[in-house]
């Protein structure tokens, strides 16, 4: 994609454009952090997610309801495809060693659809065991400032 | 020219709660190729029948009759794989001046060296048993020449020999059919969806062994929302009776309320729904009277759908309650707010753990690869479309991105 950052006015833009239903508001009054909240249903279950923005870092959702269901014994984990803590989980939606994402990216076309992603994957997952939307998962969280 | 209006119907393959019913109803069902076998099974029995001396010249019809006539049939009770199939077949000559027991005696003797595991004679008809597991009753009947076409009499006896209780009893399953057919027309996008469905499965269902392989050219197997309602209705009667020796509602007593709750254009769900609460609503009505539920054919009233269930209020009271539940139930998924891995507890209590596994999991994949190959869109709303969804009820609006999922395992 290349490019500088995308401002987060013009991130505002694109997600109230998309998502309309998105409730945007400023992390603790900073024009550079935003936060969106809404409600989605991928596919049977309503789920209210939260996405985070800072320039210059890495998105993140976490699903605030209702609380995630983790399944103790899964091979892919009591909870898939996420970042610590267990009980505050990031839902990690892209492999940061493929390129997938970087600031010049619309959160609305990358950050919210992967999301809705995980959460269909993750609904089916609980239904069958199996996490069938691929992935891997690896050893560290990684540098944030790369990605930018 | 002017084009006769038809309802498209919906399809159920677009919106996720109505997907896993109608996989569900998919597990159940009589796969067209079964279908085909059995229609080659009516004609072989009729063609064994007509080659015998007693029964040369005097066959005036052989039709299906039941699930069969109607495209409901399903799995029977207690099984994923085992079918009932019923055929009317409609006697003349010699056959008008027997009783009803002679009658299916001589039916048992011209089928006792059929080719099949088990030839049974039952109270109303003698019951082929195959190999593979399908029962094909067939049932004599003698056509009341003067009523509407193809009202008859069929035989009840239950031997070994004439009793008191031995009659001829009214029905016209053949005018039934009609009527739920009239009343629940093809609407053409649910049944392309469901037949390209079922042939997009066959590589998949190749490799289940107990799965027969789908005909390259089929008839539609599911041709309204109705019908597939229905059929779920039925699995649910089922899995509600599995444990229970004695009669259950019968399933000609549902397609009745199939038939009248039937409208056009409506989600499964909401069909579900509708079937369901139009018979609560009936066994309601029947107690505020004190009386037992009364269905009877709409074109026969003679032919009596209760005459054998309930048999008391208590009956007709438990079933209303089953009811209930898949209502309360339904109406709590399609609000979303229960939780996938209690819907899935849900739906394996409402419909048997074996096929819904087998829906969600054949869900599962379809959702994995779609998500792995980018090929999904989302709706406004936050939900996601699969290609196979035709022209949906939410449009897209935007269109998938390819990404890898990744994460630490805690």
């Amino acid at each position: 994609m290349g490019g500088g950052p995308l401002p987060i006015a013009v991130q505002r833009a694109h997600m109230a454009a998309r998502w309309p239903a998105f409730r945007f508001g400023n992390i603790g009054g900073l024009r550079q952090a935003a936060r969106w909240v809404g409600e989605v249903r991928p596919q049977f279950t309503r789920f209210t997610i939260e996405l985070r923005y800072r320039l210059l870092e890495m998105p993140e959702v976490r699903v605030l309801r209702p609380a995630l269901v983790c399944l103790p014994e899964n091979p892919e984990g009591k909870l898939p495809h996420v970042y610590p803590p267990a009980d505050d989980p990031v839902l990690c939606l892209f492999d940061p060693a493929a390129n997938e994402w970087e600031g010049s990216m619309s959160l609305a076309e990358t950050t919210l659809p992967w999301a809705l992603d995980w959460l269909a994957c993750y609904e089916l997952w609980l239904m069958t065991g199996r996490w069938t939307g691929g992935g891997r998962h690896g050893s560290h969280i990684p540098s944030l400032g790369g990605l930018i | 020219m002017n084009v006769p209006f038809q309802h498209q119907g919906l399809n159920p393959f677009d919106n996720a709660l109505d997907r896993i019913l109608a996989e569900i109803a998919l597990s159940v069902q009589l796969s067209p190729s079964l279908h085909e076998k059995a229609d080659g099974r009516y004609s072989a029995v009729r063609a064994h029948l007509e080659a015998s001396s007693v029964f040369a010249g005097q066959i005036e019809h052989f039709y299906p009759q039941g699930s069969m006539a109607i495209d409901a049939t399903i799995s029977n009770r207690g099984t994923d794989d085992e079918y009932d199939l019923d055929i009317v077949s409609q006697l003349g000559g010699r056959f008008r001046a027997m009783a009803p027991l002679a009658i299916l005696i001589e039916l048992e003797r011209a089928l006792a060296d059929y080719p099949v595991t088990k030839v049974l004679r039952q109270t109303r008809c003698i019951t082929l048993c195959y190999a593979d597991r399908m029962h094909l009753d067939v049932t004599p009947a003698l056509r009341i020449y003067d009523r509407r076409e193809r009202e008859s009499l069929i035989t009840h006896g239950k031997g070994p020999h004439p009793g008191a209780d031995d009659r001829f009893v009214d029905m016209n399953a053949y005018g039934f059919a009609n009527w739920y057919r009239e009343r629940t027309p093809l609407e053409i996008r649910l049944a392309r969806a469901f037949r390209d469905h079922w042939l997009g499965l066959d590589s998949a269902l190749h490799a289940e062994a107990e799965v027969d392989e789908v005909p390259d050219q089929t008839d539609f197997p599911v041709k309204n929302t109705a019908t597939l309602a229905l059929q779920l209705l039925k699995r649910f009667r089922n899995i509600c009776y599995v444990d229970y020796d004695g009669r259950m509602p019968p399933s000609v007593m549902l397609s009745y309320f199939a038939g009248m709750a039937a409208t056009p254009d409506m989600s499964l769900s909401d069909m579900l729904i509708r079937q369901a609460r139009r018979i609560v609503r009936a066994i309601e009505e029947a107690n505020l009277y004190g009386r037992l539920l009364h269905v009877s054919n709409p074109i026969c009233p003679d032919d009596v759908f209760t005459d054998r269930w309930p048999a008391d209020r208590r009956q007709q009271d438990g079933f209303a309650q089953h009811l209930r539940q898949l209502i309360s139930g339904l109406e709590i998924a399609k609000r979303g707010e229960m939780m996938p891995d209690r819907l899935m507890e849900w739906l394996r209590t409402a419909f048997g753990a074996r096929v819904v596994t087998k829906a969600a999991d054949r869900m599962a994949e379809a959702v994995g690869q779609a998500v792995q190959g980018a090929n999904q869109s989302y709706t406004r709303r936050g939900g996601l479309l699969f290609p196979a969804a035709g022209l949906a009820a939410a449009p897209a609006i935007a269109q998938a991105r390819p990404h890898t999922f990744y994460g630490i395992k805690i």
